[in-house]
């Protein structure tokens, strides 16, 4: 694993703040008849993906293989407990824009106390563990509720489990929202994985996530604002996948080739 | 419902399930994905770079539950009546062509992400190897994604079966499922039936032997479609088996019967095929041993 070019503590910043930002940004603007914002909670869930990539590039380099798909699932099975919790939660208080905030915080405390168990109780005794569980629970809950706040336009309860539970739309969301997590690390396994590469990656995945979030909420919210979110994680992705094509060509190296046989002394 | 009607779409759903759980296995064998997925990924650490695709989305259960639930969604907005209200085998082959691209994105992402992770242990990017295989990939992900998003809108469709759950959710634990049983049933075949013939039955695998499964086909270098060749012979279609035996003996009991009856038959067919499975292990130890009893003092 090479040197990071960003550092844990960056990554976390950026991935709450903007999560937290795009979605509140969303879910106010939409129902104030500005539902072409909803995009912006899109953008937000992107920034928490990498921030969950990030976390489980950490946690799995310490030999974690097979886990990692497991990690990740785990993410955003913490996720959408947390999520649900925290919007229903603002419901109840009549209080909707404090939704995020509690999920966030339940999700960071469900993390630490995952990790902490996964440390102390069944010892596998891995430094990062409590901090990375806690930061893949954040991620998972920002991820979910930036995308169920996409497609609903709105932050209120009600409307997310109509437009977004009932309907079923939660299901690409939920997965595509943990291979975010889980797939940028696991695709680029191995000795000579490097951080730029892994998180440009998770990017890509986002955006991808974006996308279809994106043309299920023309179901939800409207044709306009269901495209615009469409077309936005569509660029986005195409932008990051040439970059991730790009950081693979240099450090594969000489080893990028059209094709031919195998190395040297492979036989 | 009537009956006659009830059954014929049971037996419906259990063809589609049976294309299903084939096309998947064999998707997953030209990858690599899942099981055979760690020899793979080991084999150029052990010395043997390799020209086989590595396709590491996750295990197979997570990835096909994603095609699925991604080709339900999309089916499901292109069905609503504010969208545009269309034909329900139409939107489902629309969904199942946008999974199929989403396979092929990730599946280019992790060929090329894993390879050039490991190029200290020379392993390359081969971008022919890329370009034979994805399509293949693409292809079978859309026969499996088209059958299972069918099978789930029949169940959830208020006029046939009218499953509570949404079409997506449905199609999510379908895509799980299938995935579970290709991963379980069928990448048996790819390792361990072609390639360590030769072992002692019940011998286990030395993980210096693990990059063996790149090596040599019936001409010259092993290619994952020299895989896909083999496993269509068995390994695909017992995966078929499985599924579309799952699928059609769970909604065959609840069809046919009704209320506790229905659970009373499951629990029957479980104890039946538990005790059938120890019927056939127990026969193939005996027959096909040796297999010593371990006695705690053999070296690993």
């Amino acid at each position: 694993m090479s040197e990071p070019t960003e550092t844990a503590n960056q990554i976390d910043a950026k991935g709450i703040i903007i999560g937290l930002v795009g979605i509140y940004i969303a879910g106010i603007a939409a129902p104030a008849g500005m539902p072409y914002l909803a995009f912006l909670a899109g953008i937000g869930a992107l920034f928490a993906t990498k921030m969950g990539a990030d976390a489980v590039r950490r946690v799995c380099s310490y030999g974690i293989g097979t886990g990692v798909p497991s990690i990740g699932m785990l993410a955003l099975g913490m996720g959408i407990i947390a999520a649900m919790f925290g919007l229903a939660f603002g419901k109840m208080v009549h209080a909707p824009f404090i939704g995020p905030i509690v999920g966030l915080a339940l999700a960071l405390a469900i993390g630490f106390v995952v990790g902490s168990l996964a440390n102390k109780i069944i010892k596998l005794n891995i430094p990062v563990m409590e901090r990375c569980l806690t930061e893949i629970a954040g991620a998972g809950v920002l991820v979910l509720t930036g995308f169920s706040v996409m497609i609903a336009g709105s932050m209120d309860f009600v409307v997310i489990s109509e437009k977004v539970i009932t309907t079923g739309y939660i299901a690409p969301v939920f997965i595509l929202g943990a291979l975010g997590i889980l797939h940028p690390f696991n695709a680029s396994l191995g000795p000579d994985e490097t951080q730029d590469r892994t998180l440009i990656h998770a990017y890509s995945c986002g955006a991808i996530a974006m996308t279809i979030g994106g043309f299920c909420s023309i179901a939800a919210i409207g044709a306009v604002a269901g495209l615009i979110t469409t077309v936005v994680g569509l660029a986005i992705w195409y932008v990051t996948f040439m970059g991730f094509v790009k950081l693979v060509k240099r450090d594969a190296g000489a080893g990028y080739v059209g094709t031919g046989l195998l190395p040297p002394g492979a036989m | 419902m009537e009956p006659a009607m009830g059954m014929g779409i049971v037996a419906l759903m259990g063809a589609a399930a049976t294309v299903a759980g084939c096309s998947e296995d064999l998707e997953s064998d030209i990858g690599s994905q899942s099981n055979p997925n760690s020899q793979v990924q080991l084999a150029a650490q052990v010395g043997y770079p390799h020209r086989i695709f590595n396709k590491a989305i996750s295990g197979e259960p997570p990835s096909n539950a994603m095609y699925c639930a991604v080709g339900a969604g999309v089916a499901m907005v292109l069905m609503s009546e504010s969208v545009m209200s269309a034909s329900p085998l139409i939107a489902i082959a629309i969904g199942a062509f946008v999974a199929a691209l989403l396979n092929g994105v990730f599946s280019t992402t992790s060929y090329m992400g894993r390879n050039a992770s490991q190029t200290r242990f020379n392993q390359y990017v081969y971008l022919d190897v890329l370009r034979n295989q994805i399509l293949s990939l693409m292809g079978h992900a859309y026969i499996t994604t088209f059958c299972i998003v069918l099978l789930s809108y029949v169940m959830w469709n208020q006029d046939l079966i009218g499953h509570p759950f949404p079409f997506p959710v449905i199609a999510l634990i379908w895509g799980l499922c299938v995935g579970a049983i290709g991963s379980s049933t069928g990448d048996v075949h790819y390792g361990a039936e072609r390639e360590f013939q030769d072992f002692k039955f019940g011998a286990g695998l030395n993980a210096a032997d693990s990059g063996n499964i790149t090596r040599y086909a019936e001409a010259g270098i092993r290619s994952s479609m020299d895989n896909a060749w083999f496993c269509s012979k068995f390994g695909g279609p017992v995966t078929g088996i499985a599924f579309g035996m799952t699928v059609f003996l769970d909604n065959w009991r609840s069809t046919a019967f009704g209320g506790w009856v229905s659970v009373a038959v499951g629990t029957a067919i479980v104890i039946l095929l538990i005790i059938y499975n120890r019927k056939i292990e127990t026969y193939a130890r005996n027959k096909y041993g040796p297999f010593p009893e371990y006695a705690g003092d053999i070296e690993a």
